[in-house]
């Protein structure tokens, strides 16, 4: 989970993509699909807290820039 | 009327400066050359005085940029309001300081305030061609440097959500973004720091460029720069014309949204930024559409997933499906096959006996005659050996050797063959080919 929370957004979809590629390969196990759901779902939820929940500590780091040059 | 020289001949002695004044205000306000005459020249240091007139001065530079011709203006409060809205409802522009323009002035002259050319129309057409000409001058630089596609060609991030602003802090254009973006439909999230500059006049240019030289330093910290600017009354864009601006804009690391005119208003950094839009508010919309394509994106693979796994497991299941169906029929085939090559073997096989039968048959025959042949041929060749030893035993027989006139002794049973076997007076017969005589033994020589 370590490795989940410091992706980038740019790094979770570019995975899903590519997940989302595998599965749509003709050539996809079964075997594997438990894993990729699993993994898909994840990335998911990571991409939409990205772009949903507020990351206060980058508004924090925001403000004080604000407030140092102007 | 009195020429000049007349009137110096009949007042030797000087006359007074109002007469002569008078004779300069006769001279230029009667010369019809001198009245609605169309002028091209550069306004300069122009303001409204209280009343409501426009002062000015009209001047002339020279491809140096040194005046070479200048001239007091005005424009009278009654006819200041439809010269400003007919340049300002054609150019979008202020009529102000620093423009080139063609105006219909007449000049007069007041004993007391000397010369001045009074304003009477303006064609705004001019200036726009002007500022056109400008923009285009400072377009096509930027293209020789070949940096005026450099901000338009840098990749933006997936979702633009860390903004820094140029703007005016308490612009009405500034607080719409904001608004617009905090507000968002989709519940996005967006960061934004405020690098406050001067948006109208000549401060412009400077605060602007510093606002983008801080955003510098801070490049890792945000996805895009905004500069915005509008809300109340058009002002002055001239200030956004410039090729120092344009260029900081075209080489900046980060895309830039452009939104500080209207429909009408274009400047130079409308051409050079990643991305112009006409206000405040559409460059918060257009940064929300950013954000909302990538949930739709996120919704499009989420949906791809499903789709997937419902797509490989039904496609298990056909498999399935479709091998158990299959094994009957795969069975009879197989079978039916099968029964088939036996019964064309079991049709084979007299064939195939016959023929070996047949083949083994003449096989014996022959071998059969070969026999026979040989079998002669051995009883032959035995017969003859049997009569070439019959012969031999015939001419070897003790019988032929008693008729040709030897005699065979024997004492009991017992055949002599050496006179050492006999002692005197042993009884002896002697067998002859025909008949035997009986003897007694009187003298033995054993000598040979």
């Amino acid at each position: 989970m370590e490795e989940n929370n410091q992706m980038t957004y740019t790094q979770a979809v570019t995975e899903l993509e590519q997940l989302v590629q595998k599965m749509q390969d003709p050539q996809c196990s079964i075997d594997n699909l438990t894993a990729y759901t699993k993994r898909s779902k994840e990335l998911l939820d990571i991409c939409r807290k990205k772009l949903t929940q507020a990351d206060e500590q980058l508004k924090q780091i925001l403000a004080d820039i604000q407030k140092t040059d102007n | 009327m009195n020429s000049l020289n007349d009137i110096q001949t009949q007042q030797p002695q000087g006359m007074s400066l109002s007469a002569f004044n008078a004779c300069i205000e006769r001279l230029i306000n009667g010369e019809a050359m001198l009245q609605n005459q169309w002028v091209i020249a550069e306004t300069s240091d122009m303001r409204l005085n209280r009343s409501g007139h426009c002062y000015t001065e009209l001047i002339e530079k020279d491809a140096q940029g040194v005046t070479v011709a200048k001239v007091g203006a005005a424009i009278w409060a009654n006819n200041y309001a439809k010269i400003y809205h007919k340049f300002h409802d054609a150019t979008g522009q202020v009529l102000s300081t620093g423009m080139k323009v063609l105006v219909s002035v007449s000049a007069t002259f007041h004993r007391l305030y000397g010369i001045k050319v009074i304003i009477n129309d303006i064609d705004p057409s001019y200036t726009m061609g002007d500022m056109a000409r400008q923009r285009q001058e400072i377009i096509n630089r930027l293209t020789a440097d070949g940096i005026i596609d450099m901000n338009r060609q840098l990749p933006w991030a997936d979702v633009p959500q860390r903004v820094a602003i140029v703007s005016a802090a308490g612009a009405a254009g500034y607080g719409d973004f904001m608004n617009q973006l905090q507000g968002n439909a989709y519940g996005l999230q967006f960061y934004t720091c405020l690098f406050s500059a001067v948006m109208q006049g000549a401060q412009t240019v400077p605060t602007v460029l510093r606002a983008l030289d801080r955003i510098n330093s801070h490049l890792d910290r945000f996805d895009c720069v905004v500069i915005i600017r509008g809300g109340g009354a058009t002002s002055d864009l001239n200030s956004f014309d410039s090729y120092e601006l344009a260029a900081t804009v075209a080489q900046f690391l980060l895309p830039v949204i452009v939104g500080i005119g209207h429909e009408r208003d274009v400047t130079v950094l409308d051409y050079v930024a990643a991305m112009r839009v006409k206000t405040p508010t559409a460059a918060a919309e257009w940064i929300i559409q950013r954000g909302a394509a990538a949930l739709g994106h996120l919704n499009e693979l989420q949906d791809a997933v499903v789709g997937a796994v419902r797509d490989i497991v039904s496609q298990a299941k056909e498999h399935l499906a479709y091998f158990t169906s299959m094994i009957p029929a795969t069975a009879r085939r197989i079978i039916d096959t099968n029964s088939i090559k036996l019964d064309n073997y079991a049709g084979r096989i007299p064939l195939v006996a016959n023929s070996l039968i047949g083949n083994q048959s003449n096989r014996l025959d022959r071998i059969g005659d070969r026999i026979g042949d040989s079998v002669t041929r051995a009883l032959q060749r035995e017969q003859q050996r049997l009569q070439a030893l019959d012969d031999k035993a015939t001419l070897l027989s003790p019988l032929n050797t008693l008729r040709r006139g030897y005699s065979l002794v024997r004492v009991g049973d017992s055949c002599v063959t050496t006179a050492h076997q006999l002692h005197p007076g042993d009884n002896i017969t002697i067998q002859f080919a025909t008949g035997a005589a009986d003897a007694t033994i009187n003298h033995i020589d054993n000598q040979q």
